[in-house]
Order: C-alpha cells, then sequence, then structure tokens
C-alpha cells in the first residue's frame, strides 16, 4: 500500500493567473518517458501533493489529446491550496499520484447533441472534456457550453472560451450573476439562462454539469423542468478524498467509493445515494 | 478436513508456547498501565496468551500499523528527491500469541477491502508471513456479542492454529490451515502429553456451546442489517448521539475500522509522509478545502458509522464490518454501547 | 451518595417552569453498574436519571457541542466539575444566565472496579462552588497538598524524567480521545489536531505523542481541575494525571499559590502576566 502512495514527482512548467484565486498549473513529469505513458481520461483526478505540506485531490483540466503536459486548476480555498498558491512557482516540483476514478462516458456520448453547464471553478473537469471533444469534433453533433460565474473577473480560462466563441462548431454562452459596467453578455444565474436563454433541445442530448453545489442542484431541477430523463444529466462530485485506491474511506456515500465508482455519475445513479454530498 | 487435535494440559501449553517464542518471531499480549497490547516478546513471563478480552487492543496494528512511513524527501536546489521509506514492512515470517477470535474475524473482514482493485502487498505480505494461534474465550465479556453476527465463530479461516480449554484442565491444539499443520510440523506440542483423540472435537463442541451460552448480549443480525439498511433518515440517529463526544477512540481501537489519513512532518528542507488511523467520527474527516462538509453534525457522522459497520460494507464486501469484540463500548469515555444503538436505531420507525 | 431523587425532581419542575431546554444528567447504562450522559429534552425522560458515586464523567464537556450551544441547560456539577465550569464562564465559552446549575456536594465517586477515584481523596474542593442549588452537606475545604507520585517525579533528575514521560508516551495510539474528552479543550482548531495544525504530524511514535500531548498539556497548565476526564478517555489508560498534576504543582508554587476555577473571574496564571513573574523554573 505504501508504495501505491509515493508520488512521481513533476515540474510546473507553467502557471496561469485564471481569477483573482484560481491558478493553473501545467505539469510535466521529471522522469524521462513518463509523461507520454501518462494515460487518462475526462473526469479522472489525480492527487497532487506539496510534500510537507500535504496532498490534495484535484481534477485534471487538460486533455489528454493535447500532447506533453497536463493541467490542474487550483482555487485558493483551504490549507494545502494556499500553500500552494503562497509557494508554488514555475520550475517548481510538486508529486503527483493517479490519474483515478472513472471518467465521462465518451462512448454514449459519441453521435449526440452536448449540452455542458458550468459554474466557477466547476469548468476545470469539464474542460478536459471540451478539449477532448473538439480534437475529435466529427464524434459528437451540435456541441452548447453554458459557464457562468458570480462576476466577470471570476470567469475561468478566459482566453480559451475566446477560442471556443470564435470556434464556429460551438455554442458558447457566458454569464455572470449580478449586471457589470463592462458586461455585454446574459446576466443572471446558470439555471435561469439555461432556461430562457439556451433551452435546449432534449432529444439526442447529453448534458454534463460541474459547479458548486448550490448550483449543481438547481441546475438539475431546471433540467428536469426542462424535461430531460436522470440519465442523460451527468455530472461530477466533489468530495474529500485521500488515497484514490478506493481503501482510506473517506469518500464513502453509502456503498459507494466515490474514488473508484465516481467522481462521474448521472442523476440516476445519485438518486439512489444517500443524500451526503 | 481431517486434521489431528492435539490434547495436553496446563504445562504442556506452557511448554509449547515457551518452545514457539523461543524459535520464533513471536507477537503477544503484553501488560501495560492494566492493558495488553500486542508486542514483540521474548519470553513467557513477559506477556500473557490468555489476556481477558476486556483489557486486550486488538490485534489489527499488527497488519494495518498506526502508523506507516510512506516517504521520505529531500529538497535542495537541484530538486526534490523522493525515497521510499527503508522500513521493510515485514522481513520475516512471525507468529501472533493469544489473538482473539474476533480480532482473526476482522481480519478475514479486511481482507476484503484490502484486496479489491488495488491490492495492498504490505498486508497481503504481512497476512502471508503471520501465523495466528488464536486462543477460545472461556467466558463472553460484558460487551461481547461476536455469536449473534454474520459468522460461524468456531470456524475462522484467518486462525491458522486453534487452541480450546475443555473440561477437566485438558487443552485442545488444532491446525485450522496448511499454514498452521507446516507450523506444528515443524514447532512440536511436547509428545509425551499429547496424542491423538477422535472424541476431542466433540469435547471442543462442548466447550463452544459452554461459551455461547455466556453471552449476555444477543442480537437479531438479519433483521438489524434489514431494518438498519431502510432507516437512513430516522431521527433515532440524533438521539443516540447526543451524548457522543466526538473523541475518535471506538475508530482506533476498532479490529476493523480501515480509514486512514496522511500526515507530513515537516523539518526544513526535508521530512516524512505517514499514514496514519483516522476516524469517520471526526469532523474534519469530509470536510472539503471551501468549507463544504457533507456530515457536518455529529449524529450524521454516527449514522456513517453505524451504517458503514452494519449496512455499507455487506453491500459491498458481503461481510459485516462489525466484529462484535464490544472494544469500542468498553473503551468509549461516556460508555455508548453499539450493540445498543443499531438495536434502538433499527426499533425505530423511518 | 445518591440523589437521584432530588434531582429528577428538580428537572422536572425545571421543565414544568420552561426554565431549561435541555438537561445534561446521566442514566444508568442499563445492563451494569456504570453510568451514561445523557441528555434530556423533555420531563418525560427525567425518571431516566440518575446521580450516585457512580456519577463520573465531567459533564461541563458538552457545554461545547451543538446540542446545548445556545439553549437554555441544566446540568449537575460536583466540585471538580464546578471548577471547570467557572474556568468557562471566565473564558467567556457560556453564559451564566442560560445555565441553570445544580451543584453537588460531593463525597466522592469511583472507578469502575468500586474503588474511590485517586483525584476524590486529594480533592481540595469536593462542594461545586457555582451553582443555583446545592445538594448534600458540605465539607470543609481541603489544603493543597503534592501527592506521591508527583513527589516521587520530583525527585527525579531532568533526564530521568523525560525518559519516565516517554516510557508513557509509548503506548500511545494518538487517537485525541485525551483531548475531546477535556472540558476545557473546546479550540476548534487545536494545534495537535492533524487537520487543523501543522505543527504535529499524526504517527504513533513516541516522539510525536511526546510533543503533542506536552503541548496539549501546556495549554491547561494552570487551568486543568484534575477532573480526569482524560485519563478515563484514554483507550490506553495512559496516566495522563501525572502532567497536569505536575504542571498544578509548578503553577501552585511559582504563582501565589494559584489554583485554577476557584473563584469565577480569577483567570488562569498564564492569563496575568507581571514582571515579578518567576521565570527559573522553565527549562
Amino acid at each position: 500500500m505504501e508504495q501505491l502512495l509515493v508520488p512521481m514527482m513533476c515540474k510546473i512548467d507553467k502557471v496561469i493567473q485564471e481569477t483573482p484565486d484560481i491558478r493553473t498549473y501545467r505539469l510535466k513529469f521529471k522522469e524521462e518517458g513518463l509523461m507520454e505513458k501518462f494515460d487518462y481520461k475526462p473526469g479522472q483526478f489525480v492527487e497532487l501533493s506539496l510534500l510537507g505540506a500535504g496532498e490534495c485531490t484535484f481534477c485534471i483540466s487538460s486533455s489528454v489529446t493535447r500532447k506533453g503536459y497536463f493541467d490542474c486548476s487550483i482555487k485558493r480555498a483551504g490549507n494545502v491550496t494556499s500553500d500552494i498558491h503562497n509557494s508554488l512557482e514555475e520550475g517548481d516540483e510538486v508529486g503527483i499520484r493517479g490519474p483515478f476514478g472513472n471518467w465521462f462516458p465518451l462512448e454514449e456520448l459519441k453521435g449526440k447533441n452536448l449540452l455542458i453547464v458550468g459554474g466557477g471553478i466547476g469548468l476545470a473537469p469539464l474542460r478536459s472534456l471540451i478539449q477532448y471533444c473538439i480534437d475529435n469534433r466529427n464524434d459528437y453533433k451540435d456541441f452548447t457550453i453554458l459557464y457562468g460565474s458570480r462576476t466577470s473577473a471570476d470567469l475561468c480560462y478566459k482566453e480559451e472560451t475566446k477560442e471556443w466563441q470564435d470556434n464556429k462548431s460551438l455554442n458558447v454562452i457566458l454569464t455572470i450573476d449580478k449586471a457589470e459596467e463592462t458586461w455585454t453578455s446574459n446576466v443572471g444565474v446558470v439555471p435561469k439562462i439555461l432556461e430562457e436563454v439556451v433551452k435546449p433541445v432534449i432529444e439526442n442530448t447529453k448534458v454534463i454539469t460541474c459547479g458548486p453545489p448550490i448550483m449543481i442542484k438547481y441546475t438539475i431541477q431546471s433540467l428536469k423542468k426542462l424535461g430531460f430523463a436522470d440519465k442523460d444529466i451527468i455530472t461530477t462530485l466533489e468530495m474529500k478524498m485521500q488515497c484514490g485506491l478506493g481503501k482510506c474511506g473517506r469518500c464513502n456515500i453509502g456503498s459507494t467509493y466515490v474514488c473508484k465508482d465516481g467522481p462521474v455519475f448521472t442523476n440516476e445513479q445519485l438518486k439512489n445515494l444517500p443524500d451526503e454530498f | 478436513m481431517n486434521v489431528e487435535i492435539f490434547v495436553t494440559d496446563k504445562a504442556g501449553l506452557q511448554k509449547f508456547y515457551e518452545a514457539i517464542i523461543a524459535k520464533n518471531e513471536t507477537y503477544a499480549p503484553v501488560e501495560k498501565f492494566g492493558k495488553f497490547d500486542f508486542k514483540h516478546v521474548s519470553s513467557l513471563s513477559e506477556c500473557d496468551p490468555d489476556s481477558p478480552i476486556e483489557k486486550t487492543m486488538s490485534a489489527k496494528p499488527l497488519f494495518f500499523p498506526r502508523s506507516a512511513k510512506i516517504l521520505k524527501y529531500t529538497a535542495d536546489s537541484s530538486g526534490t528527491t523522493v525515497k521510499e521509506t527503508d522500513e521493510d514492512p515485514l522481513a520475516g515470517k512471525r507468529v501472533i500469541l493469544g489473538m482473539k477470535h474476533c480480532d482473526a474475524r476482522g481480519l478475514q473482514v479486511l481482507d476484503k477491502v484490502y484486496n479489491w482493485d488495488y491490492i495492498d502487498s504490505d498486508y497481503q505480505k504481512r497476512r502471508q508471513n503471520t501465523v495466528v494461534i488464536s486462543t477460545r474465550c472461556d467466558k463472553a465479556g460484558t460487551h461481547c456479542f461476536c455469536t449473534s453476527l454474520d459468522y460461524d465463530v468456531q470456524n475462522l479461516d484467518a486462525m491458522d492454529v486453534l487452541i480450546v480449554k475443555g473440561q477437566d484442565g485438558k487443552i485442545f491444539i488444532k491446525a485450522r490451515t496448511e499454514k498452521g499443520e507446516d507450523f506444528l510440523k515443524s514447532n512440536p506440542i511436547d509428545s509425551a502429553n499429547s496424542k491423538q483423540h477422535p472424541a476431542s472435537e466433540e469435547e471442543m463442541k462442548k466447550q463452544y456451546d459452554a461459551f455461547a451460552a455466556s453471552f449476555r448480549l444477543k442480537m437479531n443480525y438479519k433483521e438489524i442489517n434489514e431494518n438498519l439498511s431502510k432507516i437512513f433518515d430516522t431521527p433515532e440517529f440524533e438521539n443516540v448521539s447526543s451524548n457522543c463526544i466526538g473523541c475518535n477512540t471506538c475508530a482506533f481501537i476498532c479490529p476493523t475500522c480501515h480509514c486512514f489519513k496522511i500526515s507530513d512532518e515537516k523539518i526544513k528542507d526535508s521530512g516524512v509522509r505517514y499514514k496514519c488511523y483516522d476516524s469517520c467520527n471526526n469532523g474534519y474527516f469530509t470536510l472539503m478545502a471551501g468549507g463544504h462538509n457533507p456530515r457536518p453534525a455529529k449524529y450524521r457522522r454516527w449514522r456513517q458509522r453505524a451504517m458503514h459497520k452494519f449496512v455499507y460494507y455487506k453491500e459491498r464486501f458481503g461481510e459485516n464490518l462489525c466484529v462484535g469484540c464490544g472494544r469500542c463500548t468498553i473503551s468509549c469515555p461516556v460508555n455508548i454501547s453499539i450493540f445498543e444503538v443499531v438495536n434502538q436505531v433499527a426499533k425505530s420507525e423511518k | 451518595m445518591d440523589y437521584t431523587k432530588q434531582i429528577q425532581e428538580i428537572v422536572a419542575k425545571l421543565f414544568a417552569e420552561d426554565k431549561i431546554d435541555v438537561f445534561a444528567g446521566y442514566r444508568m447504562t442499563g445492563f451494569d453498574e456504570n453510568q451514561v450522559p445523557v441528555l434530556i429534552q423533555s420531563s418525560g425522560e427525567v425518571s431516566r436519571l440518575v446521580f450516585n458515586d457512580k456519577s463520573v464523567f465531567n459533564l461541563c464537556n458538552y457545554l461545547k457541542y451543538d446540542h446545548t450551544r445556545n439553549k437554555r441547560v441544566g446540568l449537575v456539577v460536583k466540585g471538580c466539575d464546578s471548577r471547570s465550569l467557572n474556568l468557562l464562564l471566565t473564558e467567556g465559552q457560556v453564559k451564566r444566565e442560560r445555565l441553570y446549575i445544580v451543584g453537588i456536594a460531593c463525597d466522592g465517586v469511583v472507578d469502575e472496579q468500586g474503588n474511590k477515584m485517586q483525584n476524590c481523596e486529594e480533592c481540595m474542593f469536593p462542594d461545586a462552588l457555582v451553582y443555583d442549588e446545592l445538594l448534600g452537606t458540605q465539607h470543609p475545604e481541603g489544603k493543597y497538598k503534592v501527592n506521591s507520585d508527583i513527589k516521587e517525579l520530583a525527585s527525579k533528575g531532568l533526564v530521568e524524567r523525560r525518559a519516565y514521560f516517554e516510557e508513557i508516551f509509548e503506548s500511545c495510539i494518538r487517537c485525541n480521545a485525551c483531548r475531546h474528552s477535556c472540558p476545557l479543550c473546546y479550540c476548534t482548531k487545536c494545534c495537535i489536531d492533524q487537520e487543523t495544525s501543522k505543527l504535529y504530524n499524526g504517527a504513533n511514535n513516541t516522539s510525536s505523542a511526546f510533543h503533542a500531548l506536552m503541548t496539549w498539556s501546556l495549554h491547561l497548565a494552570g487551568r486543568c481541575v484534575d477532573c480526569r476526564n482524560c485519563e478515563k478517555a484514554c483507550p490506553s489508560h495512559l496516566p495522563l494525571h501525572l502532567l497536569h498534576k505536575w504542571n498544578e504543582r509548578v503553577i501552585y508554587e511559582n504563582f501565589q499559590e494559584h489554583l485554577s476555577g476557584v473563584k469565577e473571574g480569577d483567570r488562569g496564571a498564564f492569563y496575568k502576566y507581571s514582571l515579578q513573574d518567576p521565570d527559573d523554573f522553565i527549562m
């Protein structure tokens, strides 16, 4: 067991300040050949450790189709994440274990319309899927991205969302909670925009959503109101994890291990879990 | 399996133990401050293989240590070097004397979680290299309820050698596994006092019946398991947990609790990372960075503990996670009894 | 010492007059002579309450949990418990207005084997010091005495003493039950919890246990009231009182014979700073 808990060292290639409290760390394995072998799917997560401070769970926010690196987007929230923000610069080293967990049902999504609904830092795991789908664009039909945050400054991946907006094969809708002087796009919380602006097609559509717990809750309510079936609503859960190996018991929800059976669940599966997430 | 049953007496058993300790790396209950914990021993006088269940810690730490070093690291200008610790989890073979039946059951239960998906090789290595010699209790402890659960106390695969104290000072020794048979071949029981005995099985059964009759606590396991799985939302959990002080002792001394945390130690530019016990009764257990906690209230944590033991683990791995040793009740500073709790909750309506 | 009937009457009256929302007392376990602390929320449950010489646990511990927060709480306190309650009041952890205190003039409690507890034998303040109602006959106030354990410790040299404590801490399993059971450990973030502090790791080795427990005991120096909740909570039966008693002696001898929690408003020795404070006992 102890060997499975030993991380591999990665070098920080680049630090991107996304918002005042979110940074994206672009990582590369130090050991030669490891980066090429590091195979992961959108939705999976890694255990990132700052030696001496501790280990934290982060989803991978880039796609394996972009070679040579992988990204972790980290929001300053707790002890370890504050340490990461305070002490890590380009060229520093972190430990990585992973990838762990299940992934978005890529095969099932093929030939379907995709509706991606994200809020705040919740876009991070979705970005991995978006990049993956853009790189395999022909496999999917209509592709809509709805992304919202509290203020325009809190929107993640600003340059990349601009690229997505310029991409003719994508329909990208951005929103912020409260009106701002310079903001010309939508204003309103995500579920409201979803119902009033996006008005998605229900037939042959899969919805993938991630965001703060409260946003997910109301988004799912709106989706149900619009007529989506539980099995077509896919979300990824945030849960405290430690080992990622299905041993430490931290991520148990009922008899489910989020680190093994999740973090990606359909709403159908979530409905059968005890209300503890 | 037709296995020899050796019959001996107290003196013969004493000699058997002494020979084992002289020849093998042996672990046995050693008393300190009135509590027995399994430690390495070099003579029989140091330990008591017949220590009472109420005062004996479980043998789990010999397989799943209370803390284990994961790695050491040093950082300098050229970068960080991570070294796996040089500590060998278990170099050679070893013997455990005086392990209780409930602890042996605990190992069988733990095997499930350690052997699914990622396999915990250290745990496996410790299991394979250990010969478990288990003595059956004479009498049930005040808080014991092992006979009421979903397993047969007489037949546990984790016990390699079984010792039963019958009537008239007769002591029966029987190998239960191949490992145990080999062990008895290389550590023979004093031949002057031992012989084959066809009626022994009967007498061992008799001892078990007397032992089983001494239980104060009895429950209908099946009913409790079924009822609990239906009443997740019962307010009764709030009542039964109101006097819990959240001290985590129950999990630390439990023979089956296996949750752990990872804890770092940093001294300037180097450090050590440990894997240490943790408990779901700890308020920080599921607290996420950013402040969201799926189990913020004490009753939710208690529910997790009770349900994990009596429902969830059974659903997932087919075994009950509680072995009925009563150690949590004995160690609880406010005398909360898990037996009482699950019985009370199972009776409640949703 | 059995005040079961009196307490039941008092609590029934308190609920009838709507003076409290919850009452912290003791009930029988139901299968042996030991008792379980119980939080009673209605007059219907009053008959479960008992109080006798097996009522050991210091109930002030419950004042730090959600079940009693911002509620009107009634509770039973013995002499030692009342000292910790005094400290909680002084340190602003509970408001006197929301408490109804049933004080006991305590004749001493017994352990599970039925022997009188060591701290009761040496108790200086057996009677509750703060109360709304006092049960039992009052005892004369005792005199401060250094007990034999501490005398023996004091006769040892520094190195020897350290070795002695290390020997004790070798059996610590790092469950932190001692801290959780202490009525005076109300910090929501504790320096010996690995989740909230980076000072100590959770490793089960003597050096980690030594440093964590030493720090913990220093945070209780001049505050510990010798109720022995920690010692009763310890699954390894460590004699934790030695740490606290040792500190108590040092404080008593060096800080104007300070004893914690004896008067309401009297803060711990380390809260008051004066240039005249001795420092030669350090190291």
